[in-house]
C-alpha cells in the first residue's frame, strides 16, 4: 500500500462524525458503554475487535437505524437521534453504509440494484444519466460485465464490490463498511482493501471500517481503534496501537497473525 | 429507559387488545340486541297447547313481523300463559277482540305465533291485555273427524239400503208397512239423517278438496305427509270409505229408483208427503254432486306427486288380477 | 444504564411479549394506513405486486373455485331433491358462492399462498439486512415493500374472489347441467335472480379485508422477522396461521355487520 497517498486528505480540523458517551444495550445485553471518538474529514478508521462486541451496532448508529440509549451522535453536524425521517433520509444520502452479507436486492439484477437508489432518491432522471451513473460506479469496482446477472450468481467478493458499488452511486461524503472482507479468500480481501482506498482517494470520502481482520485494518485505517468490551481501548496508528504489552491487544495480534 | 419503554408497550398492547375484544363482542352481541331499543309492549294469551312454540319465535300480523314470544309458562291446570313482545308501533292495528293462533313458517320452518281479525269496534290492544286464542286444527285433528263422519255416513245408508231392499221386496208388507206409522217415522227420520249426512260429506269432500289441493301446493304438507305414515294410512282409509259410501249411495238410489216404479210401494206416500220428497229429492241432490266431486278429488289425488305412487302401485296389482 | 438483570415483567415474559406483540402490530397498522395517503404512491411497484400476486395464485383459486362449485351442488342436490326442489339449486348456490364461499376460499387460498411467500420474501430481505440497506439508501422500506404489497392485496383479492365466484358458479352449472340439461343462461339467470348488489358489495368488502389482513399479517411478519433463515421459514408460517385465523374472525364480524345491513 501506498501509505503516502492515503494521509495527504486527512484534514484534522473538521470532523464529519463526532461521537460522545454513547452507550447502547438490547434488553440485559449492554453493548456499547461509552464510546467517544471523532472521524475527521477525509480519514479512514479501522474499528477492530472481536465478533459480537458491538462494533456494527456502532454505524448502524451512525446512520439512524438504531437508536442511542445514551450520548450524543454528530454526523455531518446534525444529531442523527434527533432528525424527523425527511431530514434523516436527506443525512442519508450523504453516507454510504456496505454491508456485511452486500445485502444486495435478489428479485434484481446488478443493473436494477445499482440504478434503484438512484432512480428512487432523485427525480426525473432519463435513462441516459442512469446508464451513465451505473457504468461509471460499476467500472470503478471493475466488474463492467456483470451488468445483467443476477446477485445470486455472483461471488461473496463481486457481491462486496457491487454492494460498494450501490453506495457509490448516490456519491457520499462518509463511507461505512461493515466487515468489508469477512469471508472472502486472501486474494479477494486484498481486492477490496485496494478498492477501499481507491474510494477514498477518487470519492473524497472519510470511512468507518468495521472488521476483526487485522490485515484489512492496517491497510485501510489512518487510524486503528480497538475496540473491547463496548468500548475503545485504544484508538491511533497501528503501530501505537499495537505497540502495546497490552494482554487483550496482544491477543488480537497472536489471533490474526499466528493462528 | 428500555426497560420503561418496554412497559408501556405492554400495557399499551393490553389495551388494544381489550378494547378489541370489547368491540368484537359488542359487534356480536349488539346485532341481537338491535331490537331491544324499539318500544315494546307486552300482551298476554292463553293455550291449551303451544305446539312446540319457543321463546323468541315471531310474531306475525297480516305478515308482517311485530314482535317475539316473550316467555312461555304453564297457567292453571293444563294451560300455557304466552307472554308476547310487540312493538308498540303495530299497537293500532291490534283490537282487543284480534285473535292468536300458532301455525308453521314454510315447509320445515319454525313455529309462529298469528295474530288476525280484530274489529274496529273494539278499542286498541294495551299493555297486558290477553288476546283470544282460536284452537287451530292439525291435519291429524281434520283426518280424525272426517273418518268419523265417514263412519256415521256408512251406517246411516247402510241402514237405508236394508229399508229400501225391503221397501222393494217388501210386496207382502205393504199393508204392514203403510199402517205401520213407526216405520214410516222411521223411514222420515232416516231420510232426514240422510240428508244431514250427505251435507256432512259435502262439507267433507269440500275439506277433502281443500285439503288435497293443499298436497299439490308445493311445501305445506308435503314434509308431513312423506314422512308422517300414519296420516298417509288415514287418507289412504279416508278415500277408501268414501268410495264404499259413494257404492252404498248408488244402490239406495237404485233401489229408491225401483220403489219409486211399483205404485204399490209406499214410496206413493212418500211422494205425496210433501215434505219428505222434497227433502228425499234433496238428499239425492246432494248425494250426487258430493259423488262428483268426490270423483274429482279422487282424479287429483291420483295426479299428486305424493299419492302418485299409491295409485300407480294399485294399477299395477289390478293389472296383475287381470 | 446499569446492570439490570432483574427486569420485571408485569405479567410474566410470555404474556408481557404477546401484548407487547399486540402494540407492535398496532403500530405497524397504524403506520400503514398513515404511510398509504401520503406520497409517493410507488404505483409501478403496486402494479407489480397485483399481477405477481394474481399470477400467482389464479391457477390455484381457478381449479378451488371450480371444486367447490361442483362438489356444493352435489352435495347440496340429494337434500333439495327430498322436497323435489333441485329447481332451487342454481340461486342456492348462487347465494351461498357469492355471499361466503368465493371470498373465504380466495382469502384462504392467498393466505396460503400470497401470504406465506409476502412473509418470506419480507423475512429473507429483512435477515440479510435488504430492509436496512433500502433504509440507509434513504428509501422508507414501509413504503416500499409493505404499503405496496399491502395495497396489492387489498386490490387484488377481491377481484381474485370475483372471479372464483364465477369460476364456483360455472363448476356448479356442469353439474346441473349434466343432471337436469338447463341453459347456462337459465342457470345464471337463477343464480342472479337471488344475488342482490348488496350480496356483491359485502363480498368485496369482505375481500377487500382479508387482502387487508394477508398484506399486512404476511408484512408484520416478515418485517419483523428475526433469528436468520429460520426466522424466514418462521415468519412465512405464522403470517399463513396468523392471517387464517383473522379471516375466519373477520368473516363472523362482517357477516354480522352485512346482516344489520340487510335487515334495517
Amino acid at each position: 500500500m501506498d501509505k503516502s497517498r492515503l494521509q495527504h486528505i486527512i484534514n484534522t480540523d473538521e470532523s464529519v462524525i463526532s461521537i460522545k458517551g454513547l452507550y447502547k444495550s438490547f434488553e440485559d445485553l449492554e453493548v456499547l458503554k461509552g464510546i467517544d471518538f471523532n472521524l475527521f474529514k477525509g480519514e479512514n478508521i479501522a474499528v477492530l475487535g472481536k465478533s459480537g462486541t458491538g462494533k456494527s451496532v456502532l454505524i448502524k448508529i451512525i446512520v439512524g437505524l438504531l437508536k442511542p440509549d445514551e450520548g450524543e451522535v454528530y454526523v455531518l453536524g446534525q444529531q442523527v437521534d434527533k432528525l424527523n425521517r425527511k431530514e434523516l433520509d436527506a443525512l442519508r444520502l450523504r453516507i454510504g453504509f456496505s454491508f456485511q452479507h452486500s445485502a444486495l436486492y435478489d428479485s434484481m439484477n446488478v443493473y436494477q440494484n445499482l440504478a434503484f437508489p438512484l432512480t428512487m432518491n432523485i427525480k426525473n432522471l432519463s435513462k441516459k444519466e442512469v446508464n451513465n451513473a451505473v457504468d461509471e460506479v460499476l467500472d470503478a469496482v471493475g466488474l463492467m460485465d456483470k451488468l445483467n446477472q443476477m446477485p445470486s450468481d455472483l461471488s461473496g467478493g463481486q457481491k462486496k464490490r457491487i454492494g460498494i458499488a450501490r453506495t457509490l452511486i448516490l456519491k457520499p461524503e462518509i463511507m461505512l463498511y461493515d466487515e468489508p472482507t469477512s469471508g472472502l479468500d486472501p486474494i479477494t480481501s486484498t481486492e477490496v482493501i485496494a478498492l477501499i482506498n481507491e474510494v477514498q482517494q477518487q470519492y473524497n470520502t472519510s470511512s468507518i471500517i468495521i472488521t476483526h481482520d487485522l490485515t484489512c485494518a492496517k491497510n485501510t485505517g489512518n487510524r486503528i481503534a480497538m475496540m473491547l468490551d463496548g468500548q475503545f481501548l485504544r484508538i491511533g496508528k497501528f503501530e501505537e496501537v499495537f505497540d502495546s504489552n497490552d494482554e487483550e491487544v496482544k491477543g488480537f495480534f497472536n489471533y490474526n497473525f499466528i493462528q | 429507559m428500555n426497560k420503561t419503554s418496554n412497559k408501556r408497550a405492554v400495557i399499551v398492547g393490553l389495551f388494544i387488545f381489550i378494547g378489541l375484544l370489547f368491540l368484537i363482542a359488542g359487534i356480536l352481541i349488539v346485532g341481537n340486541l338491535r331490537n331491544t331499543f324499539k318500544d315494546k309492549m307486552k300482551v298476554v294469551s292463553l293455550f291449551d297447547d303451544v305446539n312446540g312454540l319457543q321463546k323468541g319465535n315471531n310474531i306475525w300480523f297480516s305478515g308482517v313481523k311485530i314482535g317475539t314470544v316473550f316467555n312461555l309458562q304453564f297457567y292453571g291446570e293444563s294451560q300455557v300463559k304466552v307472554i308476547l313482545n310487540i312493538e308498540t308501533s303495530a299497537q293500532q292495528y291490534i283490537r282487543k277482540d284480534s285473535k292468536v293462533k300458532i301455525t308453521s313458517d314454510g315447509i320445515i320452518g319454525k313455529k309462529i305465533l298469528v295474530i288476525y281479525g280484530g274489529t274496529s269496534k273494539s278499542n286498541e290492544v294495551q299493555e297486558g291485555d290477553t288476546l283470544e286464542v282460536e284452537k287451530s286444527f292439525t291435519s291429524e285433528d281434520m283426518i280424525n273427524t272426517l273418518q268419523e263422519n265417514n263412519k256415521n255416513i256408512l251406517a246411516i245408508t247402510t241402514d237405508f239400503k236394508v229399508i229400501s231392499k225391503k221397501l222393494v221386496a217388501g210386496e207382502g208388507t205393504i199393508g204392514k208397512f203403510l199402517n205401520d206409522n213407526s216405520v214410516y217415522s222411521n223411514i222420515n227420520a232416516a231420510t232426514i239423517s240422510l240428508q244431514n249426512a250427505s251435507e256432512k260429506a259435502q262439507k267433507l269432500i269440500g275439506s277433502l278438496a281443500a285439503f288435497s289441493e293443499g298436497l299439490n301446493k308445493k311445501g305445506t304438507l308435503a314434509n308431513e305427509l312423506t314422512t308422517d305414515t300414519i296420516i298417509f294410512n288415514s287418507i289412504k282409509t279416508t278415500v277408501l270409505q268414501l268410495q264404499s259410501i259413494a257404492d252404498t249411495a248408488a244402490v239406495f238410489i237404485a233401489n229408491l229408483k225401483q220403489t219409486a216404479s211399483n205404485p204399490n210401494s209406499p214410496i206413493g206416500v212418500l211422494l205425496h208427503d210433501k215434505e219428505s220428497g222434497a227433502r228425499l229429492k234433496e238428499t239425492i241432490k246432494n248425494l250426487e254432486s258430493s259423488s262428483k266431486k268426490l270423483d274429482e278429488d279422487l282424479e287429483a289425488a291420483q295426479h299428486n306427486f305424493l299419492l302418485r305412487g299409491y295409485f300407480k302401485k294399485k294399477a299395477k296389482s289390478s293389472n296383475a288380477d287381470k | 444504564m446499569i446492570n439490570n438483570n432483574t427486569k420485571k415483567y408485569i405479567f410474566s415474559r410470555g404474556i408481557d411479549d404477546y401484548f407487547t406483540g399486540v402494540h407492535k402490530a398496532y403500530k405497524f397498522t397504524s403506520l400503514f394506513f398513515k404511510e398509504v395517503i401520503k406520497k409517493p404512491f410507488h404505483i409501478r411497484e403496486v402494479i407489480n405486486q397485483c399481477f405477481e400476486i394474481g399470477i400467482r395464485a389464479l391457477p390455484l383459486i381457478t381449479l378451488t373455485g371450480f371444486i367447490v362449485g361442483i362438489v356444493f351442488t352435489k352435495q347440496s342436490r340429494p337434500s333439495l331433491e327430498d322436497f323435489g326442489a333441485t329447481s332451487w339449486l342454481p340461486s342456492l348456490i348462487g347465494i351461498a358462492i357469492v355471499r361466503a364461499l368465493g371470498p373465504l376460499v380466495t382469502a384462504l387460498i392467498c393466505a396460503g399462498k400470497v401470504g406465506s411467500s409476502i412473509g418470506a420474501e419480507l423475512g429473507s430481505m429483512k435477515v440479510t439486512e435488504q430492509i436496512d440497506a433500502m433504509e440507509v439508501s434513504a428509501i422508507n422500506p414501509f413504503k416500499y415493500l409493505v404499503v405496496t404489497r399491502v395495497l396489492a392485496t387489498s386490490i387484488t383479492i377481491p377481484i381474485l374472489a370475483l372471479y372464483c365466484s364465477c369460476v364456483g358458479l360455472f363448476g356448479s352449472y356442469i353439474n346441473v347441467h349434466t343432471e337436469e340439461t338447463s341453459s347456462i343462461i337459465s342457470f345464471y339467470q337463477d343464480a342472479f335472480s337471488t344475488i342482490s348488489f348488496l350480496d356483491i358489495f359485502t363480498g368485496v368488502v369482505k375481500s377487500i379485508a382479508y387482502g387487508l389482513t394477508i398484506g399486512l399479517v404476511g408484512c408484520y411478519k416478515g418485517y419483523n422477522a428475526t433469528q436468520g433463515t429460520r426466522g424466514v421459514g418462521k415468519a412465512a408460517n405464522q403470517a399463513v396461521v396468523l392471517s387464517m385465523f383473522l379471516i375466519f374472525i373477520e368473516e363472523v364480524i362482517i357477516v354480522q355487520v352485512s346482516n344489520w345491513i340487510r335487515y334495517f
